[in-house]
């Protein structure tokens, strides 16, 4: 037996030699001859590869209103206008554009076809938009609020376009020239509204690159449309990835499987900064976080307990521990680079016997109050949340708690009035996408508005006014004067704009923008 | 008791937990806060749209209404409607499920290749050091949370060593078999292999260490047998025993335990499908209840406790066949 062992092991020798080998081969082969389409340790940008938290929701391009859908979309439906980092308005589609008494005429472009090769006309233009603001065309688009000032839109010839509105051109302008992605009319109605599906035939646009795969919440792959009426696409290939996770996404550009990687958490900086070949690069967003006081409701009714709230917070050491430092102290409501925002206004400094003092003004000395958070809606928004309740909290004359509730939790208790007590004071976060300040002031500061948290006549006027006012200095400074005294009414504790913070292959000419685009024409190496 | 009627049993009993499935969800969809239509709407929208909305939805109706017309739709197989992705649940619940099928059989496999062997030299070495060895990764396989492992994995496999992608599925097995038998391209079938490594050993770390532990304990209680002392003494070779009748004898239970875990491994993929943006239905699940898309995360976990139930049945179906004793019991 003995014998029988030696041989029996002699064997397993063999065995355990082969496999071994022919293990690491197999290892060998896979890792390094495999022809990997997600790898791309190319140094010239024939293909690109985007990693992004989501990708789209669905295909329908008028039916979303959410950044980074637009990253995936722009470039299969392709914006109207180009918008420039700093809101101006350039040609694109559009040709001419002018406003008259009757409202914006747009002239378009006579050379544009979609990628199923139907030529654009004027009268898909005019449906675009009236399928954005008119639910009865089918879908309930979350744009229809950034159209607020279009009534309606019609086809002139086949290459002009009316857009209907009362309001300043200025106005209308930055409503209609963030909006417009044309959609195919005799396609649309012949898709499922919203347009769903979930292969390469859901999407039908007029932009430089067309979709040649589409896996839902998974990839979307985009090849050079040919018969693009503009300059060539510059990449053969475009990939958009989605992972939710941020070291997920971290980790797919410090491996080379991606070269923009989007919203890298504080957490995950220093890992992709120490990593060989990228870096972090960052942008202040439109986005603002702030803490509602609804104005309706005790003690919040109070301006002197509302400014007192505002003193109690370091919104700038917030933003150094909470944020690790990626975001901008707000001074008003407006974040800065939106058209009306006012550059002469400071934040709260954190001043504790001053909050106090006002409190007794106020006469809510001894309050208890609670702030409610979403978790994991914004950045470390719970955290952000936290820390603004602890520092309220150390107010001798006000106890301050703190909760958690679920988003749409604080969506009801941010749409149900400014005197609805259910919820008055809770975290929440709002992208001025539009770039004027009458998308983050109206919804908030007109009366019966959607949102309304401040009943304050006065200022509502004002804003009602402000879209009215066609000389566009006179326009601002209306703007600027209302974010004026809407910090000294202090109907939010205002805390920061959102950094974007951005995992980027090092030799990539790419800069972040505050609108949180990523538009591939402007990508390069 | 006829098998007939051993399987009428197991299956009227597995309706009453697909039922309670079902029910709980509705009940936590109910108490949940928040207005679904939010989920629905932009939330400038007018309060007139949104009471069109509800009432389109059936949402004003009494909770008694929505639940029996809920009940009545998912017994015609529709789960519903996801108005987030503008898509029928049924679909995207569908169409997810090959990627968990293979990431739970590729982890079934893993464990199966590493879990035997080990158990077999550590069932026959015992109290050697092969044997402390095997018993030793077996604690470490069963204590080691997978979502760790799945980061640590690609923290090192992937990062440090690039060896391995750290994740995603850039082809289905199906797509690159298909490609291979079509075109004898391996290339799909390689890239397939090479991603779903560390997944599969992500998620079959724990069942290579439960399949080890019980390989050993089956082989020890097999060889105290006196059929083994039996055979030993007619001179068979110690290594046919020890494979033909000690092995054979020690596989029943863990073919039991084979089928089980499957359907474990299929609804427990949902962390190493997050840590590897794995697309299936975990994945899904963790998007579903991120953006409280309830339809969708009941049509989820109903799809998940129907497989669990059902590959209950067939492992119950199979035991009985095997060991028609359980007829009785």
């Amino acid at each position: 037996m003995k014998g029988a062992d030696n041989l029996y092991s002699g064997r397993r020798s063999v065995l355990k030699a082969t496999g071994v080998i022919g293990a690491t081969a197999g290892l060998g082969a896979i890792a390094g001859c495999l022809d990997d389409p997600e790898g791309d340790d190319d140094d010239d940008l024939d293909e690109i590869v985007i990693t992004q938290g989501e990708i789209i929701e669905n295909p329908d391009p008028n039916d979303h209103i959410t950044g980074p859908y637009f990253n995936v979309l722009d470039p299969v439906y392709e914006p109207l206008f180009n918008v420039t980092p700093e809101f101006e308005f350039e040609p694109r589609v559009v040709e001419e554009w002018e406003d008259t008494d009757e409202g914006a005429e747009l002239t378009l472009r006579d050379d544009v076809v979609f990628h199923n090769g139907d030529e654009m006309t004027a009268e898909d233009v005019a449906y675009t938009f009236n399928r954005m603001i008119d639910p009865d065309l089918g879908i309930e688009s979350d744009q229809a609020a950034g159209l607020g000032a279009i009534d309606n839109a019609e086809a002139l010839d086949d290459t002009t376009v009316l857009l209907e509105h009362e309001v300043a051109p200025s106005l209308a302008e930055f409503e209609y020239a963030n909006y417009g992605r044309v959609v195919n009319q005799e396609w649309i109605e012949d898709q499922e509204q919203p347009v769903a599906g979930d292969d390469e035939e859901a999407f039908n646009g007029t932009g430089p690159y067309e979709v040649v795969e589409y896996e839902p919440d998974v990839q979307v792959v985009l090849e050079p449309f040919e018969d693009y009426w503009g300059d060539e696409a510059t990449l053969e290939r475009v990939v958009f990835n989605q992972d939710g996770e941020s070291s997920g996404r971290a980790n797919a550009l410090e491996t080379g499987e991606s070269d923009i990687v989007d919203n890298i958490i504080p957490e995950d900086v220093p890992g992709v900064d120490d990593a060989d070949g990228v870096e972090i690069r960052e942008e202040t967003s439109l986005r603002n976080v702030f803490l509602v006081m609804k104005s309706g409701v005790e003690p919040f009714d109070s301006t002197e307990f509302r400014q007192a709230m505002n003193y109690a917070v370091d919104n700038e050491g917030i933003i150094s521990d909470a944020l690790g430092g990626y975001g901008e102290a707000m001074t008003q409501p407006i974040p800065d680079g939106v058209f009306g925002h006012n550059p002469d206004l400071d934040t709260y400094e954190q001043d504790l016997e001053q909050a106090e003092e006002l409190v007794e003004e106020s006469g809510y000395a001894g309050e208890e109050i609670t702030l409610y958070s979403p978790e994991g809606r914004y950045l470390n928004d719970a955290d952000v949340a936290q820390m603004a309740a602890d520092q309220i909290d150390q107010l001798d004359n006000v106890d301050c708690s703190f909760d958690t509730a679920p988003f749409p939790d604080i969506s009801d208790a941010n749409s149900a009035g400014y005197d609805d007590e259910e919820m008055p004071f809770f975290l929440i976060g709002w992208g001025v996408i539009t770039g004027d300040s009458d998308y983050g002031l109206a919804p908030f500061f007109v009366e019966e508005a959607p949102q309304e948290t401040l009943r304050n006549e006065e200022i509502s006027e004002a804003i009602l006014e402000s879209q009215t006012i066609e000389d566009e200095d006179e326009r601002e400074q209306q703007l600027q004067e209302i974010n004026e005294e809407l910090r000294e009414e202090a109907p939010w504790v205002f805390l920061h704009s959102q950094d974007s913070v951005y995992g980027v292959r090092e030799d990539l000419d790419w800069e972040p923008r505050t609108d949180e685009s990523i538009y591939l024409w402007e990508l390069d190496s | 008791m006829a098998f007939g009627k051993f399987l009428l049993k197991r299956t009227l009993q597995g309706i009453l937990v697909v039922w309670g499935v079902v029910t709980v969800l509705f009940g936590l969809r109910a108490v949940t806060p928040g207005d679904p239509v939010n989920l629905i709407v932009d939330p400038a929208v007018d309060q007139a749209t949104r009471e069109r909305i509800r009432q389109e939805l059936g949402l004003d109706q009494p909770i008694y209404v929505q639940y029996a017309d809920y009940l009545q739709d998912l017994l015609v197989g529709d789960l519903g409607y996801s108005y987030q992705a503008s898509r029928p649940v049924s679909t995207m619940v569908i169409e997810r499920v090959p990627a968990t099928l293979e990431l739970a059989i590729a982890a079934t496999i893993v464990a199966l290749v590493i879990a035997i062997p080990l158990g077999v030299i550590s069932g026959t070495r015992r109290n050697e050091p092969a044997d402390y060895g095997a018993t030793s990764f077996s604690l470490l396989g069963i204590s080691t949370p997978n979502f760790w492992l799945g980061i640590m994995l690609i923290l090192l496999l992937a990062v440090q060593l690039d060896v391995f992608p750290t994740g995603r599925r850039p082809v289905a097995f199906h797509d690159a078999l298909w490609t291979f038998l079509t075109t004898f391209y391996v290339g799909d079938l390689l890239t397939w292999l090479h991603h779903i490594i560390l997944p599969a050993v992500t998620l079959g770390t724990y069942f290579t260490a439960l399949i080890t532990r019980l390989t050993r304990s089956g082989m020890l209680d097999e060889y105290g047998k006196p059929y083994v002392t039996a055979t030993e003494a007619k001179g068979i070779p110690e290594t046919l025993v020890r494979y033909k009748h000690v092995l054979r004898n020690t596989m029943i239970p863990i073919i039991t335990v084979l089928g089980l875990q499957l359907g474990t491994l299929i609804g427990g993929a949902v962390v190493t499908e997050t840590v590897f943006s794995w697309p299936g239905l975990g994945l899904r699940l963790i998007s579903a209840i991120h953006n409280l898309d309830w339809p969708l995360i009941q049509g989820i976990i109903i799809f998940i406790g129907v497989s669990y139930v059902i590959i209950n049945i067939g492992v119950d179906a199979i035991y009985a066949k095997l060991n028609p004793r359980v007829l009785d019991e």
